[in-house]
């Protein structure tokens, strides 16, 4: 592919933006990990803190632990989701709509508040209680310890793996198992040698999405960790930052364990990947089975089932709290006055949805805007300063949410930056952008893979600059895209947990951090109130889009068929 | 006991429809062993379809399939027998060659499924690749084939297993003219010598007549004619199976107190046909071979030799001969192959030998 002529100048701007973003603080969290000392001035202690980590029990514990939990959360959600997956694209069983609307509802949910839901419903005198008149002790204690903690991690997760098997099995062509069955193999040999291995890639890709999302996510391990003496590194990175005594060299060593971790999993994956399954073909006709009225009532079942744990419980955990008036004895008298101190203007809980609103809508507007420009200078250039900016851009895919908050908050903490961004609501914003730029660049590069040159050459022949030419040409193939990557970061921003916990200035919330801390304070009817609110946000906005989006995709089918017609 | 000419395939009245769409009618046909069936007919005839059947990827709606005397397809009797049980393997259209497999592990796949040991499995693959002449390429990965290549392995992963019955579909439409024309005298040499009994779906006469000891005209899910190549070409069952197969002058005609009458307007050309005809229908189609009829300038024609006269309306060169289209008095037009000097709008004369005539009713 040729380079476009001049897009030098772009190309070094948004290798600089990127540079500051994500390049500089990073850099600053590996070097703090290796000098402890060395925002001081002084090159002492090399290595110290790794030396500290590896000679702490507690410490190699913590670490064997958190990927021990990340392994068996990719575990459980594989059964959860490579079922559902196979029921979705190879069989007849009727209602699929709903069964792919029940995988969403738990994906849309933040799995903090999942796992606060939870521990209304198991702990002692909760709902599970109430309901039961009792649960069994061994249930309960078996809930707060390493396996409750995971189930409710790939609850929150295994709908990834279930939506990416679908795709891919779609697409398998039947022709690779008739060939297969015609030549002896039974069904389950057809299963474990033609179809497993073609389906390994989603496997594994979905797979490293859910291990990824266990390692570095903090809401879970932080609300059910503690409780269940499950100390994860996550939390422990964050509460090596936030409460004294502040350790940043342990942190930041974490932190950077934490990041060699991701990495290895992503590479290990994609040799895996490569090593055992895949090749290319072209998708085909693919073979539906037909499921007698045991097996439709089966995958119900297990479908519905996964429902119900992932996301009616919580929800009526949730729901019913936040209505609950006072605690006692069996059922609670139900109220809206939680709702009502919500939205009391003035309020701690209302200016928390306000932070919340404006930050999000703020952040998912910068990411579009700076997402869908570095993604075409990106995909338009050559040459090693597009190495560079496509190295810096993958960065923050990989690199756990927590790491990020630790570095940015060592970059703009440190001794030579001159402006005061830190504490200020601003710190916040930035740190949304560079965590979910890479929602745009995902999207946008979609799009752009699949756009020929030749259009943007044609506007260029007719006389177009590049500015002219990038918002009359590409802006308007992208707005989808672009719609959808605004969509899914404003409703990441809302729910984004840790980024806010750490990075907020004091005596300001988003409803995140209100969630957490009223949970933490006890008061868990105004939190789950909260919860509510925020998945109702969350929801209207994805139907108000929803909605227009298939208006315009009418719109945009009648102007094809009148440019054909 | 068993006689050297029972069938080894048999298919009583299959009848097999999608939806409203009745895409076999009623399909008759019996394969003695080693034969090599090629189902011959338009797209959309229901080839596939039958061929489906006989895999057992489909099940028929009525009439039997009987394997060596028992029934493997049956509506009727509720029997269908699944396809891993019967044996037969399949080349198809789009190699459906398994990507996540080297081209070893494609073919050594059904060695595998029938319980071969590795030495044996290894053995045999060899043996396939080598009479594909794929030996060099057991390590490679399908991807990495020319279309070509992916078909000479999906034909050695089918002959690997021995299969009772080798099913083609369409094998070589996937490929260029080129290829096509070269692989398809490999394919006719491999099935020949492997005698494996086989049925190959085409709709191209050209491998018919390579491939085939057998050709089955399908037609509008019927079986049409069956027969040796030489046979349907030189007998031809009905007017399809003529212009199916070939290139044919079809003359509508009558008989008339033993003159016949070719034409079907006001004017018709008498025709004396030599002794040959007498036997024939009173009215109906006559049929003669392009190739049977021969154009000349000369005003003496052999005394054995069916003559008419008409001006030559067209002349094209086919390469290595010249075509030439001549308008008899009556309008009707019959084309042959042309004598050197023939010119366009010249008077010239048709002749072809009596016995190079076919009569047809439908
Ligand atoms: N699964 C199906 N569902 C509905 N209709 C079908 C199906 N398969 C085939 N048909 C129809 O049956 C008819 C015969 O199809 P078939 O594939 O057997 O034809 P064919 O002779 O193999 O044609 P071709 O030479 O184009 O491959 C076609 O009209 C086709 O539309
Ligand atoms: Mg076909």
């Amino acid at each position: 592919m040729t380079g476009r002529a001049g897009t030098r100048i772009p190309l070094t701007i948004c290798v600089g933006l990127l540079g500051i973003a994500v390049a500089y603080p990073l850099g600053i969290l590996f070097l703090q990990s290796v000098f402890p000392e060395i925002l001081g001035g002084s090159f002492e202690g090399f290595m110290d803190a790794y030396r500290r980590i590896g000679e702490t029990p507690e410490m190699v514990r913590l670490i064997r632990n958190s990927l021990a939990w990340a392994g068996a959360t990719t575990g459980v959600a594989w059964i959860f989701g490579i079922p559902c997956g196979y029921l979705l694209a190879r069989t007849d069983l009727p209602g699929k709509l709903w069964a792919r609307l029940s995988l969403l509802v738990p994906i849309m949910t933040p799995p903090y508040i999942a796992a606060l839901s939870y521990i209304l419903l198991m702990q002692s005198g909760g709902f599970g209680d109430t309901l039961t008149g009792g649960l069994p002790e061994g249930l309960r204690a078996w809930f707060f310890s390493f396996w409750g903690v995971t189930l409710v991690m790939a609850l929150s997760s295994f709908g990834y793996v279930a939506l990416a098997v679908e795709a891919t099995l779609s697409e398998i062509p039947r022709r690779f198992e008739d060939a297969a069955r015609l030549l002896g193999a039974s069904w389950h040999q057809t299963l474990r040698r033609i179809l497993l291995p073609l389906l390994l890639p989603a496997i594994l890709n979905s797979g490293l999405l859910v291990f990824l999302e266990a390692l570095s996510n903090f809401g879970v391990p932080a609300v059910l960790g503690s409780r269940s003496n499950l100390p994860l590194l996550p939390a422990e990175i964050f509460y090596l930052v936030t409460s004294w005594p502040v350790d940043l060299a342990l942190a930041t060593s974490l932190s950077s364990l934490l990041c060699l971790f991701a990495l290895v999993s992503l590479y290990g994956s994609r040799w895996l990947a490569d090593a055992f399954g895949g090749g290319a073909y072209r998708p085909g006709a693919m073979s539906v089975q037909r499921l007698g009225p045991l097996w439709t009532l089966a995958g119900w079942g297990f479908i519905g089932g996964l429902f119900v744990l992932s996301s009616g419980l919580p929800y009526a955990a949730m729901i019913l709290t936040s209505l609950a008036g006072s605690w006692g004895e069996g059922w609670p008298e139900l109220t809206m006055a939680h709702y009502a101190t919500l939205f009391e203007p003035g309020s701690r809980g209302f200016e928390a949805i306000l932070t919340s609103l404006w930050l999000s809508v703020a952040a998912a507007s910068v990411c579009v805007v700076a997402g869908s420009y570095i993604a075409y200078v990106n995909i338009r250039s050559t040459g090693w300063l597009q190495s560079a900016l496509e190295g810096l851009a993958t960065l923050p895919r990989v690199i756990p949410k927590i790491v990020i908050a630790v570095a940015l908050i060592l970059a703009w903490n440190a001794p030579w930056v001159p402006i005061d961004l830190y504490n200020t609501a601003f710190m916040l914003l930035l740190a949304y952008v560079v965590v979910y730029i890479t929602d745009t660049l995902n999207y946008s590069n979609a799009t752009l893979w699949g756009m020929s040159e030749h259009l943007e050459s044609a506007a260029e022949i007719l006389g177009a600059g590049r500015f002219t030419v990038f918002t009359r040409i590409v802006l308007p193939r992208l707005r989808p895209a672009l719609l959808a990557a605004w969509l899914t970061t404003f409703m990441v921003c809302m729910r984004e947990l840790v980024a806010s916990l750490m990075l907020m200035p004091p005596g300001m919330d988003t409803t995140a951090t209100y969630i957490f801390s009223q949970f933490e304070q006890g008061d868990i009817s105004l939190a789950m109130a909260m919860a509510t609110v925020t998945i109702v946000i969350s929801t209207v906005v994805l139907a108000l889009f929803t909605l227009r989006r298939s208006h315009g995709a009418r719109a945009g089918a009648r102007a094809l068929g009148e440019v054909e017609g | 006991m068993t006689h050297d000419d029972s069938p080894f395939l048999e298919a009583r009245g299959l009848v097999k429809s999608f939806g409203s769409e009745r895409v076999l009618r009623g399909v008759d046909f019996r394969i003695r062993p080693g034969e090599r069936l090629v189902l011959l007919g338009p797209s959309g005839c229901g080839k596939t379809t039958l061929l489906n059947l006989i895999a057992g990827m489909l099940e028929a709606d009525a009439g039997e399939l009987l394997c060596e005397g028992s029934r493997i397809d049956a509506p009727a009797h509720g029997i269908h027998q699944p396809m891993r049980r019967r044996g037969f393997a399949m080349v198809f259209q789009d190699f459906a060659l398994w990507p996540h497999m080297t081209v070893a592990e494609n073919v050594a796949f059904g060695l595998k499924m029938q319980g071969l040991s590795r030495s044996e499995r290894s053995e045999r693959v060899r043996q396939v690749l080598t009479m594909v002449q794929m030996e060099g390429f057991a390590d490679r990965s399908p991807s990495r084939l020319s279309g070509g290549q992916q078909q000479r392995v999906s034909i050695a992963r089918a002959l690997a297993v021995r299969p009772r019955l080798l099913l083609l579909d369409e094998p070589l439409s996937a490929l260029d003219a080129r290829l096509r024309e070269d692989l398809k005298g490999e394919l006719a040499t491999l099935l020949r010598q492997s005698g494996v009994t086989s049925v190959y779906v085409t709709h191209d006469q050209s491998e018919a007549f390579t491939l085939a000891s057998r050709i089955a005209l399908m037609h509008e899910g019927r079986i049409e004619q069956i027969g040796t190549p030489e046979e349907v070409y030189a007998n031809p069952a009905s007017t399809f199976a003529a212009t199916f197969l070939g290139v044919s002058n079809l003359l509508p005609y009558s008989r008339e107190n033993g003159h016949f009458l070719l034409g079907d307007r006001e004017s018709l050309t008498p025709v004396v046909l030599n002794g040959v005809g007498d036997t024939a229908p009173a009215d109906g189609r006559l049929m003669v071979r392009r190739e049977a009829v021969t154009i000349h300038e000369g005003r003496d024609a052999p005394s054995d030799s069916i003559v008419l006269s008409g001006i030559c309306r067209r002349k094209d060169f086919l390469g290595d001969r010249h075509e030439a289209f001549v308008e008899v008095e009556g309008g009707v037009t019959l084309r042959g192959f042309a004598a050197p000097g023939i010119v366009e709008g010249t008077r010239v004369q048709v002749r072809f030998p009596p016995d190079a005539v076919r009569f047809l009713t439908h």
